[in-house]
């Protein structure tokens, strides 16, 4: 009894999330419904949206994991960890918005990237990478690999180093140990790191309005414009639907493959 | 094992990069001239004096400040509860109970924006700070639960035992054993929470309304139009206040918290 009053707020706040939820699906069948999705799912332009959504949110996880690990496994290894989590860390939690900003900046027609190379004389005039794809994954990648970083930094510190050594002491080279036992059982991080950021990504708003152009729309960037700009709350519900299944139909392989090493690692 | 050349290298780089747009953010928020640049072409306060002067921001980050503070104390009240709650609980129940609160975070912001938007327009709230602190308690109570569960699974539960059998009621016992070991995820908690309240902006621009916005969302707004040094000017405020509150968190707590490794004893400063 004690332990439902201690709960009870909790409850509440999870009973709000899954009351949102439950709206969103409800709201779109009932407004929309099928027709409003087949007119969707046959919008020229809401599949490429689609299809832009999803690939970029598999390059940037992609490339949040191959950066990530070596940071993870530095951090892991290091004597000063605390000092480099601290450059970690703070830039995670400085607001999405003023990270992003800080992208426009560098990578301008007049930024600080172009600049300089026109300065050394290596370009004559400007590249142009801000309001393209290129932009919009180098913005997500820096906003969400914190993440990734921290979800496999924490499972590397999990695990036991006296296999590490024992794999070297049976004569595995160093590359061999790090294939044959740091990676596999860091891998449950590294799993864990990639559908979170796939989720994050996928539903990214800020940074692709920001750094993106105006052809480089993602799910996200199209529901806010057609919320705010064309004021259609029934369309732009059912794309939020959307996004969810999409969204899932990404994370869906990762967790077939996390439920695989689970049982091979228990399998032993 | 030391690590190996390229991974050095990656992750220099990388310690770089992280902070890199920062350094730049804050660079060019100096520049005495209208024109965005870094390095800035001289060095003023200019566009810090423009913040203070102008209500409409002065108002976001008072709006900000105060949404993030409670969210702050009414996540770890509620965090605080839900661990407590489930501190013995039975592993399945337990693990149910942690997949749901943990739930937000793994839900796509745009799709929770509009879902959250739909209840406080039924609500007649939408615009308002009410809703968006409401919005604001589901997305950081995720964020709180974590280090007060990791610090309770640290305290050795023998130690309330031994209060109670010196004579404790079970409420001394927590206010006087549980509680002050407790302390340091309750920081952390509260910390984290008010961070990410005061930082949050995807799910909160939809939430927002003429009236009441947050500092975050207005530097949105100001963005989309135009990049000027005074929206630098505010973003180094942010960046500041940020980087401080991570400090104050490793000074009181130790970033380890981040990392949490629930079932490790080990000193959380280590």
């Amino acid at each position: 009894m004690n332990r439902l009053l201690l709960f009870a707020p909790m409850g509440l706040l999870i009973a709000g999330f899954a009351l949102s939820v439950l709206g969103l699906l409800w709201s779109s069948l009932i407004h929309g419904g099928a027709a409003l999705y087949a007119d969707l799912l046959t919008d020229p332009i809401i599949l490429r949206v689609l299809w832009r959504t999803a690939w970029i949110a598999v390059v940037t996880t992609g490339l949040c994991a191959v950066l990530g690990y070596p940071l993870a496994l530095f951090l892991a290894r290091s004597p000063r960890r605390n000092l480099w989590l601290i450059l970690v860390i703070s830039p995670w939690l400085v607001s999405i918005v003023v990270r992003t900003f800080g992208w426009m900046v560098l990578l301008g027609n007049r930024g600080v990237i172009n600049t300089s190379l026109r300065g050394w004389g290596i370009i004559d005039s400007p590249i142009r990478i801000l309001f393209t794809p290129t932009a919009v994954i180098i913005g997500l990648v820096h906003v969400f690999i914190p993440f990734m970083v921290i979800a496999i930094l924490s499972s590397l510190l999990q695990q036991d180093r006296r296999l590490e050594e024992a794999g070297r002491i049976l004569g595995g080279t160093r590359w061999q140990t790090f294939r044959r036992v740091t990676l596999p059982l860091s891998m449950p991080g590294v799993t864990g790191g990639c559908s979170l950021v796939l989720l994050m990504a996928a539903g990214a708003i800020v940074t692709p309005l920001l750094l993106g152009g105006l052809r480089d729309r993602m799910l996200g960037t199209q529901i806010y414009s057609e919320i705010f700009q064309v004021y259609n709350f029934d369309r732009a519900t059912a794309m939020a639907v959307l996004l969810l299944v999409l969204a899932l139909l990404l994370v869906a392989p990762l967790r077939l493959l996390e439920a695989r090493l689970r049982h091979r690692l228990e399998a032993g | 094992m030391r690590t190996g050349l390229s991974v050095r290298t990656i992750a220099a780089l990388l310690l770089i990069l992280l902070p890199a747009p920062l350094v730049i953010v804050i660079g060019s928020s100096f520049s005495p001239l209208a024109v965005l640049g870094f390095p800035p072409p001289g060095f003023s306060w200019r566009w810090y004096l423009e913040f203070l002067r102008t209500p409409e921001w002065l108002w976001a980050f008072g709006v900000s400040a105060g949404i993030a503070l409670a969210s702050a104390v009414l996540t770890t009240l509620v965090a605080l509860g839900a661990a407590l709650a489930l501190q013995g609980a039975p592993a399945r129940w337990r693990g149910w109970a942690e997949t749901a609160i943990l739930a937000p975070l793994l839900f796509p912001h745009a799709a929770l924006g509009i879902g959250l938007l739909g209840w406080l327009i039924l609500a007649g709230l939408n615009g308002t700070a009410t809703g968006i602190l409401a919005a604001h308690l589901i997305l950081c109570v995720p964020f709180a639960y974590r280090p007060i569960a990791v610090s309770l699974a640290q305290i050795d539960t023998s130690l309330a035992e031994a209060a109670t059998i010196l004579g404790a009621d079970p409420r001394q016992a927590f206010r006087r054993v549980t509680l002050p070991l407790l302390r340091p995820g309750i920081a952390a908690a509260m910390l984290f929470s008010f961070i990410i309240s005061f930082d949050e902006v995807t799910v909160t621009m939809f939430l927002v309304g003429p009236e009441t916005t947050t500092l975050p969302v207005s530097i949105y707004a100001r963005l989309n139009d135009s990049a000027d040094p005074v929206v630098a000017a505010i973003s180094s405020i942010l960046i500041l206040l940020t980087a401080g509150l991570v400090l104050l968190m490793d000074w009181l707590v130790g970033l380890r918290i981040f990392i949490d490794v629930e079932e490790e004893g080990r000193h959380p400063a280590a």
